[in-house]
C-alpha cells in the first residue's frame, strides 16, 4: 500500500496523509475490499515500565498481513475477519517485539524495552549495521547518562563506555574537558577523539574559539545542546574507526541527534533548575597565622621581625578572600521541542535555552540553541533529509594567563595568595586598594568582580542528505554540510584593576582592552554508494565506496588599546584610547579529500568479515607525502548460532571478535612543512621595524602519525540477557610520531616537525550490564564499566631518550617526555622529610647550589653519588590512572525511579602545583594552612620546611599527589505520573525528578578537586593543578512533559 | 519516478565533481609568507638584517631577551657583582650566581641558543642579500651590517663557551648526521671575527633619523679593538681604538653620568652600539628585564636583581655621581606622594635600566633605555689598558684617558706615578665601577688571566665553589647528546 505524490491531485493526496496519520485503520479499509467482521479488536500499547502510551507500534496479527498501527494515544483498533483467540505479535522499534494471544476485547499490551542492545542496529561510519554482524569494538553510551543535565555533551561521556577517559578541565561553566579513547596516541597534537554529528565530521579544536583569550580555553562544543542527542556510539578499535582513516587514530564519537517518530505529534517540554555550591575551599593562614610567617621569614633572613607579638594577635583572622569571590550559583534549563511523523515524513523542531551562573563572581555561561530536523520519503526511492541547528552561547569567564599560555596567571590563584591583613573592604563599603602587599593599587576581588571577559559563540551545523535507490540494492548517499563557527572575545581590564593587559595590568595600562574575532569554517561533501545483496540466503554482502573532501577555513583577528580616558566604554569603542597596540590578524585554510571502501560479509549472521580501506589527502602534510593509506580488518563470530549453544539455557549469546587495521593522526598546523617565516621587531633610535626571519625549515616529508590497533574481545548475555558482558583487549603502538625533534642549537633552529618515535598503549576493557532484579513493579539494573590503559614511550627518535616540555619562564618543568614512561611522567626530587642537626653532623648529602641547614628539606641522593643535583630527579608517577570505571544502578519501584552513578579513577597523580606555590613563603602573598606545621626553633618537631623568604619551588614528591578518587556523580530520583492521570491533562507522559551532581568525592588529594588539567589539552602537561576554577556541587529539580 | 532518475543523478554527480574539483591539497598559505617568495627587494633585505638585530633584545620562544637579561646572568651574576636575589624562582639562575651551574643549566643553552639564533638570520641575510636585485649600495650596507652582528655575537660566543661550531650558512636539511659540526678552534673563530668586522668598518659613520642605532663604521672598529684586547693583542688593538678616538666619529662622554641610561639621550655622543629598547606600550614588545630591578612601591617585594654584597656599594665613594645612578634605595611613589624607603638585607638594590620616565613607574616591563653594548667610556679605559700596556708603565695618555672617565664621576684624577701593574689594578677597578650590571665584568676577570676571576669570586662566601673551569662556560649538555662530533669544556 502506498501513497504516491501525484502533483495534480494535492487534496485528495493531502486528504489521505491524514487519515493515514489519524486512522490507519479506515485507511486500510479504503484499499481493501470490504472483508468479513469476525472480531473487533481494542487495546493500549503500553511501555512496561513507564506505562506511558506507545504511538507507532505495529499489531499485527501472526500468520496474516492484518495489522494496525497505535495512535498518540496507544490506542489501536483491528478489525478483522479472524475469530478469537488468535496471536497477536506487537513490534515498535526500541521494543522487544511481543506475542499473545487476544481471547477478547479490549486488551492492554505492555512492551518491553529492548535493554538487549546486541541485536540493535548501531550507527557506524557511514552507515548501520546490525550488532549481530559487527566485528568492531563499538559501544553505545546508555540512554540513562545521556538524560542527565549538563552544560556540554562531552560532560556526559564521562564513565559512559568503557576506555573512554573524560576529565574536566576546570569548574568554569562552559569550560573544557580533556577527552582520550584508550589512551593519548600522540605527544604534541591531536589526542581527541573525532566527532562526528549526524554525519558530518568535527575535530574539535579549541584553537578555533581562543582568540587572543583570556583565561581558562573555551569549550567549542558547548555550543551543541546536549538534550538535542538521541544517541552516542564510541568506536575504539580499528576495525571500526579505520573508515575515517587520518582521522581516526583517537577513537570516534558518533552522535546522533533526536528524530522524529513515525505516527505521532509530541508537544514536550522539559526543565530543570538548580543551585551549585562550591564542594571545597583551600585551607590558608588566617592573619594571625601569617603574620607569624613573616616574622619567621625576617628571622631566616636575619633581620627584625615585621610584627610584634600583640600586632600577630591583633590581626586574628583576618581578610578570608577566597570565601569572599565565592557565592551559590543558579543553573537553569528550558527546552521545548516538537516531533513527530507519518510514513513519509519525520520532523523535530526544539528550542533550548540553558544558563549557569558561575560559582566565583562574574563568570557564567548561557546557551541559547534551535534545531530542526526534517527526513522526507519523497518516493520509494529517494529521501531527503536535514538536520540543522544553531547556537549562540556566551561565556564569562575568570581571566587568566592567556589561553595555551605556559606563562600561568590565574585570577583565582591570586585571589587566594592575597594577603590575609590586607582587608577587603574599606570603611565605606568599596574595595581596598590600599593593599601595601600589592604590587598596584588594586584588589583582587575587585578585578575579578570587574574585569569583562566574555566569549561569545555563534555556530550553525547544518549537514543536508539526499539517498537515493539506483537500484533495489543499491543506494547512493549524497551529504552536503557546513560547520560555521564565529567567536567574538571581549576583554576588558580596567584602570583601577590588576588584571591583565597585553604584557602589563589595567593599572598600568590605564584601561585595556581587546576584542578578538574570528570564524571556522568547514563544508564536507560525502559521496557513498552502498550495495547491499544475500546470496543464496546465507551469505550477507554490503560493499560500500565513496569519496569524500572537507575544506577548512578559519581566521582571525585581534585589536587591543590602552589608556582610556575612563572606564565607562571598556571594549566596546577603542577609538577612546590613547594608545593603539600592533594588531593582529591571521587565517588559515585546510583541505582533505578521501576515498573509502569496506566490504562486510556475513555467513548465516554467524561469521563475519568487515574490510576497510581509506584513502586521505590532506593539503598540511609534506609535499612527498600529501597522502595516506588506512586499511583495517575484522572478524566476529557469533557462537552462540552454532548448534552446541544454540539451547543453552544460560548463555544466549556470544560473540567473538578480532580486528587489526591502521589510523592516522595529522592534527599539526597549517603551513607545517615549509619553511614560513615570522615577522619580528626591533627599535632603532624608538622607530619600531619589522624584522623577517625564518621560523622553521622545510619537511617535504612531513607524515601522517599511524596508529596500528590490534583489538580482541567478546560479547556475552546470559540468563536471557540479563547479564551483559563486553571485553576487550587491545594493543596499539604508534609510530612516524609528529615530534618536534631537537636540533642542534648552532643551527638557529630549536627543533624541526619531523616523523619519530613512537607510543605505545595496551589495555583491557569491561562493560557489564546486569538486571538484577526483575519484576512487574520492581527492577534493579546495574552498568559497570571498567578499563585499564597503559601508556608508553617507546622512542622519541635517534639520540633523544627524554626532553622536558617547555616550563613556565623561570620554572622548573615538573613533567618529563622520557622513553620507558608514559608520558605525562611526573620528575622530580625523593624528599625524606627535613634536615635535622645529626643529618648536618654527618653530612647527609644535600641539594648543590642552595644553603641547606637545619630545618629545610631533605632531598634523597638516589644515585649515591654523595651530592643531589639534577641528576637525583627520577619519576614521581604520571598523571596516567591505573584504571577507570564507574557504576550505575537503577531502580524501578512502580513509578519511581532512583539512579545512583559512581565514578572513579585510581592510580593517576596530580601535581599540585597551586600548593607548591601556597607552600612558598614570601614578604608578601599568603600562604597553605600546612605552614603552620612548619620547622622553626619553636617548633623543632615540625614537618613541613622552615620558613625562608621565597625559596626555589623544587619538583618533589610532597607535590605530586594521588589523584584517586571515587565520586558520586549524579544521584537522581524521580516519578512517573500514571496514564490515567495524564490523559486528564490530556499528556502523554510527565516527570518530575531531584537530582545532585558531585554529591560526595572519596580522594586522598589535597587540591580543590581531583579532576583537573590546568594545561588543557597539552598532553604532556595533564594532571597540573593550578588553581583552577573550583568543582561545583548541584542540586537540581527537573520536569519533562510530553503532550 | 522514474522521470526523476536522471535529474537527480545529474545534480549528483554535479555537485561530487564540483566539489572534488575546488578542493586543492597543495598549500598556497596567505597570513604567512613563505622562504621562496621572499628576499627578492631591497625592502626584503632590510627586514632579514632587521631579524638579526631583533635577536638582540627578543627571543623567539618569548624567553627574556639576550641583551637585557640572559646574557647578564653569565656575565654579572657569574662575575663578583651578583649572586642572586630571593626572587629569582630558577634553581638554574641561582646555580649561575653560586657558580654551580653545570652543562644542564637552562639559562647557558638559552645564551648560546639566543647567540646562534641572531647567528643564523646574520647567515641568512649575507647569503640572500648579494642575489638581490637593487641598489647595490644599500645592499652592500646590509650585508656589512650583518657581518657587525655575526662578529658580536661570535664574540659574545667565543668567549663564554671557547671553540664552537663555526656555523656560517642557514641549515639545507634537518637530518641530524648533516648538521653536527665539530666545534672550531678560538683562532679559527677570531679569525672569523676580525674578517668579518673589518668588513663592517666599511659601513657608515653615521645615520640619520630612524635608521639611528644601526652598526657603525666606529661600531665596526671599537668592537675590533675589544677583540684585539681580549686576544692581548695590543698594536692592533691601539689602531683601532686610535681610529675610535680620531677618526673623526664626534664619541664623547656624557656630562651627565645618569644620561648613558637615560630614554631621551639614547644613542648619544657616548654610545658607539646599543641593542635598542623602547616603551612601546605593548604594541611590540621587547621587555628590557634589567628594568626590574624596581618593580613594586611594596617594599616586601624583591627585585630581580641585587646587588653580590654591601661592599659593591661601598667601592664608590659618596662624591662618585655614578654611586646614586647606579644604585637606588628610595623612590618617590606619585600617586601617594610619599617616598618609599627601601631598606633591608639586600638593599640598595640597581637602578641604571629603570626608566624613570614611566608613569606608573611600576610599568617597569615598558622601560625604554638602551643596553649599551660599546660605549666611549669603554674605548677610554681600553685605550689607558692598552697604552699602559704597551709603554710598560702608564704615561700620560694613559692617565688622560682613565682621568676622563673619573672626572665625569667627579672623583678626581688618578694618583700619579703608579707603576704599571697598580694602574692596571686602577683600570680594571675603575672599568667595575663604571660598567655594573653592563655585562663586562665576568669578561673583564677572565681576559686578565691567570687567578683573577676565582679570587675575585671567592671573595663572596657564596661563591666558595668557584674553581678554574669557571672561565669558561659549559657546552650545553643537549648539544653533547645530539653531537658525538662536540666535546666538553675542562671540569664540566
Amino acid at each position: 500500500m502506498e501513497y504516491y505524490i501525484h502533483g495534480k491531485n494535492l487534496p485528495i493526496k493531502f486528504l489521505r496523509i491524514l487519515l493515514l496519520v489519524l486512522a490507519p485503520v479506515v485507511a486500510f479499509g479504503q484499499n481493501e475490499p470490504r472483508p468479513t467482521i469476525n472480531s473487533r479488536l481494542e487495546g493500549t500499547v503500553l511501555d512496561s515500565l513507564t506505562s506511558q502510551p506507545v504511538p507507532g507500534a505495529v499489531i499485527r496479527i501472526k500468520g496474516t498481513t492484518n495489522a494496525a498501527t497505535s495512535d498518540v494515544n496507544g490506542r489501536f483498533q483491528l478489525v478483522t475477519g479472524q475469530s478469537f483467540p488468535y496471536t497477536l505479535a506487537v513490534s515498535f522499534i526500541g521494543y522487544k517485539t511481543k506475542e499473545l494471544v487476544a481471547k477478547g476485547s479490549p486488551v492492554t499490551i505492555k512492551l518491553i524495552e529492548n535493554v538487549n542492545q546486541l541485536n540493535d542496529v548501531v550507527v557506524v561510519g557511514y552507515g548501520t549495521q546490525k550488532r549481530t554482524d559487527i566485528t568492531g569494538s563499538v559501544a553505545s553510551v546508555s540512554k540513562n547518562l545521556l538524560k542527565q543535565p549538563a552544560a556540554s555533551f562531552d560532560n556526559l561521556l564521562q564513565g559512559s563506555v568503557s576506555g573512554v577517559a573524560v576529565t574536566q578541565n576546570s569548574g568554569q561553566p562552559g569550560g573544557s574537558a580533556t577527552i582520550r579513547i584508550r589512551g593519548g596516541n600522540s605527544i604534541s597534537f591531536g589526542n581527541a577523539p573525532l566527532y562526528v554529528i549526524d554525519g558530518f565530521i568535527i575535530y574539535n579544536n579549541n584553537d578555533n574559539v581562543n582568540i587572543g583569550s583570556n583565561g581558562p580555553s573555551v569549550n567549542a562544543l558547548s555550543t551543541i545542546n546536549p538534550s538535542d542527542i538521541e544517541s552516542i556510539e564510541v568506536l575504539k578499535d580499528a576495525s571500526a574507526t579505520a573508515i575515517y582513516g587520518s582521522r581516526g587514530a583517537n577513537g570516534v564519537v558518533i552522535i546522533t541527534t533526536r528524530r522524529g517518530k513515525k505516527g505521532t505529534n509530541n508537544v514536550s517540554f522539559s526543565t530543570y533548575a538548580g543551585q551549585q555550591r562550591v564542594s571545597k575551599k583551600l585551607d590558608l593562614l588566617n592573619g594571625s597565622q601569617w603574620a607569624s610567617l613573616i616574622n619567621d621569614v625576617n628571622v631566616s633572613d636575619n633581620v627584625a621581625k615585621t610584627y610584634t607579638d600583640a600586632q600577630v594577635a591583633a590581626f586574628g583572622n583576618g581578610s578570608d578572600w577566597q570565601s569572599a569571590a565565592i557565592r551559590n550559583a543558579p543553573q537553569y534549563n528550558g527546552e521545548l521541542s516538537v516531533s513527530g511523523g507519518d510514513e513519509r515524513s519525520r520532523y523535530l523542531i526544539s528550542g533550548n535555552y540553558f544558563k549557569q551562573d558561575g560559582t566565583l563572581l562574574n563568570t557564567g555561561f548561557e546557551r541559547y540553541s534551535g534545531r530542526v530536523n526534517i527526513e522526507r520519503n519523497i518516493n520509494d526511492k529517494f529521501t531527503v533529509s536535514a538536520n540543522i541547528f544553531s547556537s549562540r552561547s556566551k561565556q564569562n569567564k575568570l581571566y587568566g594567563s592567556g589561553y595555551n599560555s605556559i606563562n600561568f596567571n590565574s585570577a583565582f590563584a591570586n585571589l587566594i595568595n592575597t594577603s590575609p591583613i590586607a582587608p577587603i573592604y574599606n570603611a565605606n563599603g568599596g574595595y581596598n586598594t590600599a593593599n601595601p602587599f600589592n604590587a598596584t593599587p588594586t584588589n583582587p576581588l575587585q578585578d575579578i568582580a570587574s574585569t569583562t571577559n566574555t566569549s561569545l559563540l555563534t555556530r550553525t551545523l547544518g549537514n543536508i542528505a539526499g539517498e537515493y535507490k539506483l537500484l533495489d540494492e543499491l543506494v547512493l548517499k549524497v551529504t552536503v554540510g557546513a560547520d560555521l563557527l564565529n567567536t567574538t572575545q571581549n576583554y576588558y581590564a580596567p584602570s583601577y584593576t590588576g588584571s591583565p593587559a597585553g604584557s602589563s595590568n589595567g593599572y598600568a595600562a590605564q584601561g585595556y582592552a581587546s576584542i578578538g574575532s574570528g570564524y571556522a569554517n568547514s563544508w564536507l561533501n560525502e559521496n557513498t554508494l552502498t550495495w547491499s545483496h544475500t546470496f543464496n540466503k546465507d551469505h550477507f554482502v554490503t560493499v560500500l565506496g565513496g569519496y569524500t573532501t572537507q575544506h577548512e577555513q578559519a581566521a582571525s583577528s585581534v585589536a587591543s588599546a590602552q589608556k582610556f580616558p575612563n572606564d565607562l566604554t571598556t571594549f566596546n569603542n577603542l577609538s577612546y584610547a590613547g594608545v593603539a597596540n600592533l594588531p593582529q590578524s591571521t587565517g588559515r585554510s585546510a583541505s582533505l579529500n578521501s576515498y573509502l571502501a569496506r566490504v562486510n560479509y556475513s555467513y548465516q549472521h554467524k561469521y563475519n568479515v568487515t574490510l576497510s580501506e581509506r584513502l586521505d589527502g590532506s593539503s598540511k602534510l609534506g609535499a612527498n607525502h600529501k597522502w595516506g593509506s588506512f586499511p583495517s580488518v575484522g572478524l566476529s563470530w557469533n557462537v552462540n548460532k552454532e548448534a552446541f549453544l544454540e539451547n543453552n539455557k544460560t548463555v544466549n549469546n556470544l560473540k567473538l571478535r578480532l580486528s587489526a587495521g591502521q589510523t592516522g593522526n595529522s592534527e599539526v598546523p597549517a603551513y607545517s612543512s615549509l619553511v614560513t617565516l615570522a615577522p619580528t621587531n626591533y627599535y632603532f633610535n624608538s622607530t619600531l621595524v619589522t624584522g623577517i626571519a625564518p621560523l622553521q625549515l622545510a619537511n617535504p616529508d612531513l607524515k601522517w602519525e599511524t596508529t596500528t590497533q590490534y583489538d580482541a574481545g567478546f560479547d556475552l548475555g546470559l540468563f536471557n540477557d540479563r547479564v551483559n558482558l563486553v571485553f576487550d583487549a587491545y594493543y596499539k603502538k604508534t609510530t612516524d610520531l609528529l615530534l618536534n625533534v631537537p636540533l642542534p642549537l648552532y643551527t638557529g633552529y630549536a627543533s624541526a616537525l619531523e616523523n619519530v618515535g613512537s607510543v605505545e598503549n595496551k589495555g583491557i576493557e569491561l562493560g557489564i550490564n546486569t538486571e538484577n532484579i526483575k519484576s512487574n513493579s520492581f527492577s534493579w539494573k546495574t552498568n559497570l564499566v571498567f578499563a585499564i590503559n597503559r601508556n608508553k614511550v617507546l622512542s622519541l627518535g635517534p639520540g633523544v631518550n627524554s626532553y622536558f616540555p617547555l616550563a613556565p619562564t623561570g620554572r622548573q618543568s615538573p613533567v618529563i617526555v622520557k622513553v620507558g614512561e608514559p608520558v605525562g611522567t611526573f620528575w622530580g626530587y625523593k624528599t625524606n622529610g627535613l634536615l635535622t642537626a645529626a643529618d648536618i653532623a654527618n653530612h647527609v648529602p644535600v641539594l648543590t647550589g642552595v644553603p641547606q641547614q637545619v630545618g629545610d628539606t631533605k632531598y634523597v641522593d638516589t644515585n649515591g653519588d654523595g651530592v643531589v643535583t639534577t641528576d637525583d630527579r627520577h619519576s614521581l608517577g604520571s598523571a596516567q590512572p591505573k584504571f577507570t570505571g564507574s557504576i550505575t544502578n537503577t531502580f524501578t519501584l512502580g513509578h519511581f525511579d532512583l539512579s545512583v552513578y559512581f565514578t572513579g579513577s585510581y592510580g593517576n597523580k596530580i601535581f599540585n602545583l597551586l600548593q607548591q606555590t601556597l607552600e612558598r613563603p614570601t614578604l608578601s602573598l599568603n600562604a597553605s594552612a600546612t605552614l603552620l606545621n612548619r620547622w622553626s626553633e619553636s617548633n623543632p618537631n615540625g614537618t613541613v620546611a622552615r620558613a625562608t623568604n621565597a625559596p626555589v619551588p623544587q619538583i618533589t614528591d610532597r607535590y605530586v599527589e594521588n589523584g584517586s578518587y571515587l565520586r558520586l556523580k549524579n544521584l537522581s530520583f524521580g516519578y512517573n505520573f500514571s496514564s490515567d492521570l495524564l490523559a486528564k491533562v490530556h499528556a502523554k507522559q510527565l516527570r518530575i525528578y531531584a537530582s545532585a551532581q558531585n554529591l560526595a568525592t572519596i580522594t586522598k588529594y589535597t587540591g580543590l578537586d581531583p579532576e583537573v588539567n590546568f594545561y588543557d589539552n597539552d598532553n604532556t602537561k595533564q594532571g597540573i593543578d593550578y588553581g583552577s576554577y573550583p568543582a561545583v556541587r548541584t542540586f537540581l529539580l527537573g520536569l519533562n512533559v510530553t503532550f | 519516478m522514474k522521470q526523476k532518475i536522471p535529474y537527480i543523478t545529474l545534480i549528483i554527480a554535479g555537485a561530487a565533481l564540483l566539489f572534488a574539483s575546488c578542493n586543492k591539497l597543495t598549500e598556497n598559505p596567505s597570513s604567512v609568507i613563505i622562504a621562496d617568495q621572499f628576499y627578492k627587494t631591497q625592502s626584503d633585505a632590510v627586514s632579514a638584517v632587521n631579524a638579526a638585530y631583533s635577536s638582540l633584545n627578543s627571543d623567539p620562544a618569548g624567553d627574556f631577551p639576550l641583551y637585557g637579561r640572559q646574557l647578564n646572568l653569565l656575565t654579572e651574576n657569574g662575575s663578583d657583582n651578583q649572586i642572586y636575589s630571593p626572587s629569582n624562582t630558577n634553581p638554574d639562575v641561582r646555580a649561575l650566581g653560586t657558580e654551580t651551574y653545570i652543562s644542564a643549566n637552562s639559562r647557558v643553552q638559552k645564551v648560546w641558543q639566543q647567540l646562534y639564533y641572531g647567528i643564523n638570520r646574520a647567515n641568512i641575510a649575507i647569503d640572500k642579500i648579494p642575489a638581490i636585485q637593487a641598489d647595490t649600495v644599500v645592499l652592500n650596507r646590509l650585508v656589512r651590517e650583518a657581518k657587525f652582528l655575526r662578529g658580536l655575537l661570535y664574540f659574545n660566543l667565543v668567549r663564554l663557551y671557547g671553540a664552537v661550531p663555526l656555523i656560517l650558512h642557514d641549515p639545507t636539511s634537518i637530518q641530524l648526521k648533516d648538521l653536527q659540526q665539530p666545534r672550531t678552534p678560538v683562532d679559527s673563530v677570531y679569525l672569523q671575527i676580525v674578517a668579518d668586522l673589518k668588513d663592517a668598518t666599511s659601513l657608515p659613520k653615521t645615520y640619520s633619523g630612524s635608521d639611528k642605532g644601526r652598526a657603525t663604521s666606529g661600531a665596526a672598529h671599537a668592537l675590533l679593538a675589544k677583540v684585539y684586547v681580549t686576544r692581548q693583542q695590543w698594536q692592533p688593538a691601539l689602531t683601532e681604538l686610535n681610529q675610535v678616538i680620531n677618526g673623526g666619529y664626534g664619541y664623547s662622554l656624557f656630562t651627565n653620568y645618569r644620561d648613558v641610561f637615560q630614554k631621551p639621550t639614547k644613542n648619544g655622543v657616548e654610545h658607539i652600539f646599543s641593542a635598542q629598547f623602547e616603551s612601546n606600550l605593548g604594541a611590540a614588545n621587547s621587555v628590557q628585564n634589567l628594568s626590574q630591578s624596581f618593580s613594586s612601591f611594596n617594599p616586601g617585594t624583591l627585585p630581580i636583581d641585587i646587588p653580590a654584597d654591601q661592599n659593591l656599594v661601598k667601592l664608590f665613594s659618596t662624591s662618585d655621581t655614578r654611586r646614586a645612578v647606579t644604585f637606588y634605595s628610595e623612590v618617590y611613589n606619585a600617586a601617594t606622594g610619599k617616598t618609599v624607603v627601601y631598606s633591608n638585607a639586600y638593599t640598595p638594590y640597581f637602578n641604571k635600566f629603570v626608566d624613570y620616565s614611566l608613569t606608573p613607574l611600576t610599568t617597569q616591563s615598558q622601560s625604554g633605555i638602551n643596553y649599551p653594548v660599546i660605549r666611549y667610556a669603554d674605548i677610554l679605559l681600553l685605550y689607558a689598558e692598552v697604552r699602559n700596556e704597551i709603554d710598560g708603565a702608564p704615561l700620560t695618555e694613559a692617565y688622560n684617558a682613565i682621568d676622563q672617565v673619573r672626572n665625569r664621576a667627579q672623583i678626581g684624577g688618578l694618583t700619579k706615578g703608579l707603576s704599571q701593574a697598580a694602574f692596571r689594578d686602577s683600570v680594571f677597578l675603575e672599568r667595575r665601577k663604571e660598567f655594573i650590571q653592563e655585562g663586562h665584568r665576568w669578561f673583564d676577570l677572565v681576559r686578565r688571566g691567570g687567578t683573577y676571576l676565582v679570587d675575585a669570586l671567592h671573595t663572596l662566601p657564596a661563591k666558595s665553589a668557584a674553581s678554574d673551569k669557571n672561565k669558561l662556560y659549559p657546552i650545553p649538555l643537549i648539544e653533547l647528546q645530539q653531537n658525538p662530533k662536540l666535546t666538553q669544556n675542562p671540569g664540566y
